[in-house]
């Protein structure tokens, strides 16, 4: 679904990607594991289109999209799920659901208010609150879900785990679970492998903007000495 | 000999403690690395060092002095020089003014305005540059530079006051990877031949490994160990944080 | 008493409302856009004179005036989003003051075009039906049309409340002020958004012209007028908050009520100090709050200043000679002219050295000019001080008063900067305005006039050549001097600046003080030329004058001032010349200037390898 080539990007002068190759399938999810500088979030936001990229090849469903406008990467069914969530801090929970929405995409079973409530009951009773008020895990699911109204195909999401207590971590996982049964590609950045290995089919190895290293999760999970030599100090 | 000091340091933001008390002492000459996963607070504890933030409790000593929340501009006059995540050089002039305008600075006389710059003796600025090998790109201006060189510009600029501490934030971000190895090899050479002790931040861990004579890490604010890069290496705590095994 | 004091709050109630009106549309547009929209009062007035076609047109009734005022808003939006397709959308990303610039250009095109169309002589349009009257309220008497107008407001303002909170065009409206780069990442085309946001804007304008055709003439001057207020409501309630701009409404339209009880000499000058104050303390406004921080792009760094080449320096100096040599040779008026441009050099020169090495927006910097003048002309007409007094305070008095507002401007940076600095340049102008005892208010002072040795036109023209140039240079050479670099160094980069021990703050501030000073210098040559002084000296025509000369010769070449004045004045005098729609062809100059050539006179020079 998700093919990217040779990408390299640069904020400024300072080259970030230096050729990244990178694939994701429908109903897979692919986690993107790596040191913090490695560049993790540079790939999403240059798949997203926020940071155009300056070299290589970026396909979705068969279209080239690098150099697109994010608007028009999202309505060809991608959506992005930012790090630091950039929530809409005075808008009311039902407010910023209806910023993300679209009209439904052929062949996918539109995403509703009551179909978001059931993947993430604690939403339903914070209709109209200001999302600025909400908790750190209510304002994760609401950035998942705001995506989730424009019905897309692949999610782009950006350390999902952070500040997240165990419990919520968990919910968050089942959810994550039942998306991709829905048949929707997930490429997740995460530094919490343990919750990753909750959700991946596959992981990819990010060092210096380039993968080093990509293949099924277990085989990640099994091998202790690559972990070491890439992840640990 | 010891000549920074940071005495249980704390900081937060909005309720949340970024730094909770850390300590820590870097002596003259020496490569001090502060690393540790997203989040750590390795940056909110730079930034406490070099007068970007004030700490909401703890004390920063230079040399035995108290610089504890002083803005940046006079720490600088202590004799600190820094370098940025994001090179920060001014583009529209050349290499040769940019180190020019750090030594105007140091002798107090940027605010004249009758002699030009370009009366000034270059020699002093090109020395610097040439101990960063800059030298032959001294007149072009630092804007249309390749990544690599605007660092050591940077690092020529931050030696311009003869400082006794290097403050580096991710030197060696942004750059490609084998020019990574060569830029902290020529800081670790300066440092060690003009006695600077240099405190950086770092992502890479080729880099810190092979050039930090001591590693400080942080885990959520907190000190998780500290010591020589092969006690680092093999401490179980350090290994959980680093491959997301905790929590 | 208290049935006076009911009319007065219920008359500022009604200014409120209109204000609020203009407001509304100027605030959202910001919020969304980031786009600081000069021509807003020119959509106001366009919404005035299209209302008093209509309505006139029809038959009368009441159906055919409130119709003609909503078909009047409506066009007005329809012609907000012609501006916004044809124009801003080419420019979002471009620098704020060439914004501003560019908006400032559609003011003078609408100007002209008003002119052609509805001629020069104030209209005078039909009271609303059955509201003619008044009505009495605790033994006064107040105008029934003022008590709908303050109803209008409030439905308005609740209609609004009802589209933004109630409607996804409204949600979409908020979620992009907040965030506009993540509602795009969220498929939202914002084109569709941002022109949509135009045309509430501009109808809203047009709404607030139009509802005035029974409480004042029509005229050209309606647009400078209101938009000058509007911006203060802006300021002060939160660029980009709708419920600022209410609160700042009701605040200014209160004070203006209640000002000509209280102190009537000084209500200018009361609203404008209440903005300056509110910037200095709130910059971003009552209930305003900082621009989201992933709206900042990368900008490219100022291409490198260089002294002249040898070859160039020779040029330089003959070009110099020549100039001395020219008041031998010229006519009176020539000689007038030659001094009028000398002075306009050495003005241009002083507004580039704080835009383009420092940096910094200025959109009053005629206040430094005009205190100047006015320090030598007052000096003459109540000391009767001779000539060479006044030119040795004037560049005095206009570097302290540099020095006094420079230590609030220079904190800030881009809008925020720009309308502290005009905030302070209106001060003085009110000021020089309004205290008529003292300055001689709208008639000036005249009789400024050199001493005797200094009394022959060519003489005077030499004197100010000699001084203009001079000051002018003094600039130029500063920016290579010391001074220069840091001011250059902290531009690019405020951070490392800090970080080598400068102080950014003594630097901008010094460079602030020492223009605004040779401002003063330029100021009062061109006073005692003409022997007298205005409040025009200190308005904003005088600001924009000096940022279109900064701009045509390129804000970041060291020859951009001295090109700049000179094609400039040359373009100035030649459309006079040429066309009475003058106004309109030098808007269209400045918004071609905007879009295809925004490094200037210089810049074109310098893009050829």
């Amino acid at each position: 679904m998700l093919e990217v080539s040779a990408l390299c990007a640069h904020y400024g002068r300072a080259q970030i990607l230096h050729g990244l190759d990178l694939s994701v399938a429908a109903g897979e999810v692919h986690v993107l594991v790596g040191r913090n500088g490695a560049g993790k979030s540079t790939t999403l936001k240059a798949i997203m289109g926020l940071l155009p990229p300056s070299g290589g090849r970026i396909i979705f469903a068969g279209q080239s999209i690098a150099g697109r406008e994010p608007f028009e990467i999202a309505r060809l069914g991608i959506g992005y799920v930012p790090e630091d969530r950039r929530i809409f801090a005075e808008l009311s929970v039902a407010e910023y659901l209806e910023v993300g929405r679209r009209p439904p995409r052929p062949g996918l079973a539109p995403w509703t208010r009551e179909r978001i409530f059931a993947l993430f009951p604690p939403l339903a009773a914070l209709e109209r609150r200001p999302a600025g008020r909400t908790s750190g895990g209510e304002q994760q699911m609401l950035a998942i879900a705001r995506t989730l109204m424009g019905h897309p195909r692949l999610i782009l999401l950006d350390e999902p785990s952070e500040g997240l207590a165990p419990v919520i971590l968990t919910r968050l996982g089942e959810a994550l679970l039942a998306l991709k049964a829905e048949g929707i590609g997930i490429l997740l950045c995460e530094q919490n492998l343990r919750f990753a290995a909750r959700v991946a089919d596959r992981a990819s190895l990010i060092e210096r903007g380039r993968i080093v290293w990509s293949g099924p999760m277990a085989e990640l999970l099994a091998d202790a000495a690559l972990r070491a030599r890439h992840l640990a100090v | 000999m010891t000549l920074l000091r940071a005495e249980g340091l704390q900081r937060s933001f909005g309720g949340v403690q970024a730094v909770a008390g850390v300590s820590f002492e870097v002596a003259a000459g020496e490569l001090f690395a502060l690393i540790g996963p997203n989040g750590a607070g390795k940056s909110t504890c730079f930034n406490l060092i070099n007068g970007q933030l004030r700490p909401d409790a703890g004390r920063v000593l230079l040399d035995g002095r108290d610089i504890t929340g002083l803005p940046p501009r006079r720490i600088w006059r202590l004799g600190v020089g820094r370098t940025f995540q994001i090179t920060a050089t001014f583009g529209s002039l050349t290499v040769l003014e940019n180190v020019q305008a750090a030594l105007l600075s140091r002798q107090r006389r940027l605010f004249g305005l009758w002699r030009s710059v370009a009366a000034e003796d270059p020699a002093p600025a090109l020395a610097l540059l040439a101990r960063v090998g800059m030298a032959e790109q001294a007149h072009r201006p630092c804007g249309v530079l390749a990544y690599g060189d605007l660092k050591r510009v940077e690092l020529a600029i931050a030696l311009a006051n003869a400082p006794r501490l290097l403050l580096m934030d991710e030197p060696t971000a942004g750059m490609a990877p084998a020019e990574r190895l060569s830029l902290m090899a020529l800081t670790a050479r300066i440092a060690r031949e003009s006695g600077i002790a240099v405190l950086f931040t770092e992502h890479d861990m080729d880099v810190v490994f092979r050039h930090a004579d001591r590693i400080l890490v942080l885990d959520r604010g907190r000190p998780l160990a500290e010591g020589r890069p092969e006690e680092v290496r093999a401490d179980p705590r350090v290994r959980a944080v680093y491959l997301g095994e905790e929590g | 008493m208290i049935g006076n004091l009911l009319a007065q709050a219920l008359s500022g109630l009604a200014s409120a409302a209109s204000l609020f009106l203009v407001a509304a549309g100027l605030t959202v547009i910001f919020g969304v856009t980031r786009i600081v929209n000069f021509a807003h009062g020119s959509l106001y007035m366009l919404g005035a004179y299209l209302a008093y076609t209509i309505v006139t047109a029809l038959p009368r009734g009441p159906l055919s005036f409130w119709g003609g005022i909503l078909a009047a808003a409506l066009a007005v939006g329809l012609i907000g989003v012609l501006i916004e397709v044809l124009l801003l959308r080419r420019i979002y990303r471009a620098p704020e003051l060439f914004q501003l610039l560019a908006t400032f250009g559609v003011v003078l095109i609408v100007q002209d075009a008003a002119l052609a169309i509805w001629g020069p002589q104030d209209l005078l349009g039909p009271r609303a039906p059955g509201l003619r009257g008044g009505i009495e309220i605790l033994g006064s008497r107040f105008p029934l049309y003022d008590l709908v107008l303050i109803g209008i407001g409030a439905t308005v303002l609740l209609l609004l409340w009802l589209l933004f909170h109630r409607t996804r065009f409204g949600i979409l409206v908020r979620a992009a002020t907040l965030d506009r780069e993540m509602v795009g990442a969220l498929g939202v085309n914002q084109r569709m958004l941002f022109t949509g946001v135009f045309f509430l804007g501009a109808a809203l304008a047009g709404l607030a012209g139009a509802l005035q055709l029974p409480r004042e003439s029509v005229n050209l001057q309606m647009d400078l007028a209101i938009i000058v207020e509007a911006f203060v409501v802006v300021v002060i309630g939160g660029l980009g908050s709708l419920p600022g701009a209410a609160l700042a409404a009701l605040l200014i339209g209160q004070m203006q009520a209640f000002g000509i009880l209280i102190f009537p000499k000084i209500t200018l000058v009361v609203v404008f100090l209440v903005m300056a104050v509110v910037l200095v303390l709130r910059p971003y406004g009552l209930l305003g709050r900082p621009p989201p921080p992933h709206a900042a792009a990368h900008a490219p760094p100022a291409p490198p200043l260089a002294p002249l080449s040898p070859t160039g320096r020779r040029l330089g100096w003959l070009a110099l000679g020549l100039a001395m040599l020219l008041p031998a040779l010229l006519g009176e008026h020539a000689l007038f002219v030659l001094t009028e441009l000398a002075v306009a050099i050495l003005f241009a020169a002083t507004l580039h050295f704080i835009m383009g090495p420092g940096g910094m927006a200025s959109f009053g910097h005629a206040a430094y000019f005009g205190i100047g003048a006015y320090a030598a002309a007052l000096l003459i007409k109540h000391l009767a001080a001779p000539m060479e007094a006044g030119l040795l305070l004037a560049p005095f008095a206009a570097g302290l008063a540099g020095l006094a507002f420079g230590a609030f401007c220079v904190r800030l940076s881009g809008v925020y900067a720009a309308m502290l600095t005009l905030a302070f340049a209106q001060i003085a102008w009110s000021a020089a305005f309004q205290w008529v005892e003292f300055t001689g208010g709208d008639n000036g002072i005249l009789g400024v006039w050199p001493s005797a040795w200094a009394a022959d036109k060519r003489l005077y023209a030499w004197m100010t050549l000699l001084l203009c140039l001079g000051g002018a240079l003094l600039l130029r050479h500063a920016v290579f001097a010391p001074l220069g670099l840091a001011l250059r160094a902290q531009r690019d980069s405020p951070l490392r600046a800090e970080a080598i021990g400068i102080n950014t703050f003594a630097v901008r501030w010094v460079a602030f003080s020492l223009a605004a000073a040779l401002a003063g210098l330029a100021g009062v040559l061109l006073a005692f030329s003409k022997g007298s002084v205005f409040p025009t000296y200190l308005a904003i025509p005088r600001s924009v004058d000096a940022l279109l000369m900064v701009l045509l010769g390129g804000v970041q070449t060291s020859l951009g001032p001295f090109l700049g004045a000179i094609a400039y004045t040359g373009l100035h005098e030649q459309l006079m010349r040429l066309t009475e729609l003058w106004r309109a062809a030098l808007g269209a100059v400045i918004i071609a200037l905007v879009l295809f050539f925004p490094g200037g006179l210089a810049g074109i020079r310098l893009r050829r390898p």
